[in-house]
């Protein structure tokens, strides 16, 4: 098969975009270890002190396990109501679902600004304080329609006869669902659930409104930030880093064992799969 | 009747109720509550009756919101131009590049994706600043003689970001909606004799048209409105409307005016997204559909 011929402009914009998009991420990682403050060449030499000093605080702790706590949680509720409104969704026949669609696509075209801004107004008139568990509202309804989006490409480009196939042998809705749906796209879920994690283990702009006095490590990060820079900043964004690609890794490994070659887990899943 | 049969008589769209039940609590209601802020009297950290429209007609009027948004809507503007025209050949590449080099993008731009927002502003602190690494190594090499300060606190340093956050993302979009764009059209659109401008015209154009123009709309609604960046990389020619909003909320405290701002913001995105889809339609390329 002879490939398409690639014109030299489309190579070089290829080439220096990732350098873009690489070299300030590489700069960061590279003065982790700087072994003096400074955060510009000439470099100085190795050390892991900044690492020593980051996880060896109290307050830093704290924010990662709040983050972690919160991404679980919204990831775990994200994961499950999002299968279960993915599947009502390409499997119904009724009218009302262009209007439940539209309503999963709000989030999704919202600027976080207003997202966060109206859950701050709404928590203030219900008399909720802010807590973890208004951050944890916050991410659901901010992740969720993206596990939608991907999982809702997925179940749609299934072949619809296989339910017809098992409803006439006798299987309930429930046992179509368990033993013919989900083992073809569980990889896909699995994916998506991941990219809901890394979203929440990351979300700033609305968890700003609506934490109140607790911390989380994008908090952190960004209290720092407002007082100083120094490359404690570069070691959590190091270990932030290190931690999201292994789990990506790990789970890109497990799904494309699991699923032999039959049904992959591609780019395309993270972004619904085309259109 | 057998269980099967009893079942199928519910449609599966019950199945959605909880996720839409959360949704419309948790982001309609807020948003409807939003909207009244914007019409009550406001006072400090306050806001209440008798209904006005003065929040809107100061936020009309004031030339620092006019201003502002002019602010805003450059740095969302230019950062969408890049991001979309960054991403469009680097998705075109990812589609057909060498098979080995493909593989290393496509992790490249995820792994981008992945990287958090605030470390890469934080990044461009560093690389950007008086003391940062681009003027130090100008310095070192004699071309300045002292530190660029334009490079931080600025405009574009502003806009640097928000490409670097939204490239990836773009990239992701546009190589899924390159689909349709299969190896076969380009090969035939060569044997044709197409030269390279005439299949990015005659072909990659009319396909990738809508999902562009989207995916333009969409980083400039979130860039426009994106509040933290300008915070740490704009300066004061930087603030943008958004960081008005936000100060409105959680430090001046003046709930009416960041809620009239705000709903006039909404109003102009809406219209974008409008533009967004329909302008596709008008031309006749909302729905192409290739087999591929």
């Amino acid at each position: 098969m002879s490939r398409v011929r690639r014109t030299p402009v489309v190579s070089t914009v290829t080439f220096a975009a990732v350098m873009f998009l690489w070299i300030p991420i590489a700069l960061v990682v590279l003065f982790s270890f700087h072994s003096t403050g400074s955060l510009t060449f000439p470099f100085r030499g190795f050390s892991l002190r900044w690492y020593r000093e980051v996880l060896g605080s109290e307050e830093v702790q704290r924010a990662a396990l709040n983050s972690l706590t919160i991404a679980l949680a919204s990831t775990v509720s994200t994961v499950l109501l999002g299968t279960l409104a993915a599947y009502g969704l390409s499997r119904t026949r009724s009218r009302w679902r262009p209007a439940v669609a539209v309503l999963f696509f709000v989030p999704l075209t919202l600027p976080g600004l207003f997202l966060g801004i109206s859950l701050l107004v709404f928590f203030r008139e219900a008399k909720a304080s802010l807590s973890l568990v208004t951050v944890t509202i916050a991410h659901l309804v901010y992740v969720l329609p993206y596990f939608l989006l991907i999982a809702r490409a997925a179940l749609d480009r299934l072949d619809p006869v296989l339910d017809e196939v098992a409803a006439d042998l006798g299987a309930t809705r429930w046992q179509t669902f368990r033993r013919v749906t989900l083992p073809q796209v569980w990889p896909v879920l699995v994916g998506a659930g991941l990219l809901s994690f890394a979203l929440s283990f990351d979300e700033f702009i609305i968890t700003f409104f609506v934490i109140g006095p607790d911390s989380t490590l994008p908090m952190y990060i960004f209290s720092q930030l407002r007082r100083t820079v120094d490359p404690q900043i570069n070691a959590i964004a190091t270990l932030l880093l290190a931690t999201v690609i292994a789990l990506f890794a790990v789970t890109f490994l497990v799904t494309v064992r699991a699923s032999s070659s039959r049904r992959r887990l591609a780019l395309t899943d993270l972004t619904g799969g085309g259109a | 009747m057998s269980k099967a049969q009893r079942q199928s008589r519910l449609d599966p769209l019950w199945s959605s109720l909880p996720a839409a039940a959360l949704v419309g609590f948790f982001v309609l209601v807020p948003l409807a509550i939003f909207a009244v802020y914007s019409i009550l009297t406001s006072r400090l950290f306050e806001v209440s009756g008798p209904v006005t429209t003065r929040n809107f007609s100061d936020a009309l009027r004031s030339n620092l919101n006019r201003s502002l948004s002019r602010n805003s809507a450059e740095i969302g503007l230019l950062a969408a131009v890049f991001s979309v025209g960054l991403a469009l050949p680097m998705a075109f590449w990812m589609r057909h590049g060498a098979k080995r080099a493909r593989a290393i993008v496509m992790f490249a731009v995820v792994a981008s994706f992945m990287t958090g927002y605030l470390v890469r502003i934080y990044a461009f602190r560093t690389v950007l600043g008086t003391s940062g690494v681009i003027n130090t190594v100008l310095l070192r090499l004699g071309i300045v003689d002292h530190p660029v300060e334009a490079l931080l606190f600025s405009r574009i340093s502003v806009t640097v970001a928000l490409v670097h956050i939204f490239l990836p993302y773009a990239t992701i979009t546009l190589f899924a909606a390159m689909a349709p764009l299969s190896t076969s059209y380009l090969e035939a659109a060569e044997d044709l004799g197409a030269n390279a401008r005439q299949r990015w015209s005659r072909l990659i154009a009319p396909i990738m048209f809508a999902p562009a123009l989207s995916t333009f709309v969409l980083v400039f609604v979130l860039s426009a409105s994106d509040y933290v960046t300008p915070q740490f990389l704009g300066g004061t020619n930087g603030a943008t409307i958004g960081t008005q909003v936000q100060v409105a909320f959680t430090g001046a405290g003046d709930f009416g005016a960041g809620a009239a701002v705000s709903m006039l913001m909404l109003v102009a995105f809406m219209i974008c997204y409008a533009v967004g889809v329909g302008v596709p339609r008008l031309l006749g390329l909302g729905r192409l559909r290739f087999m591929s």
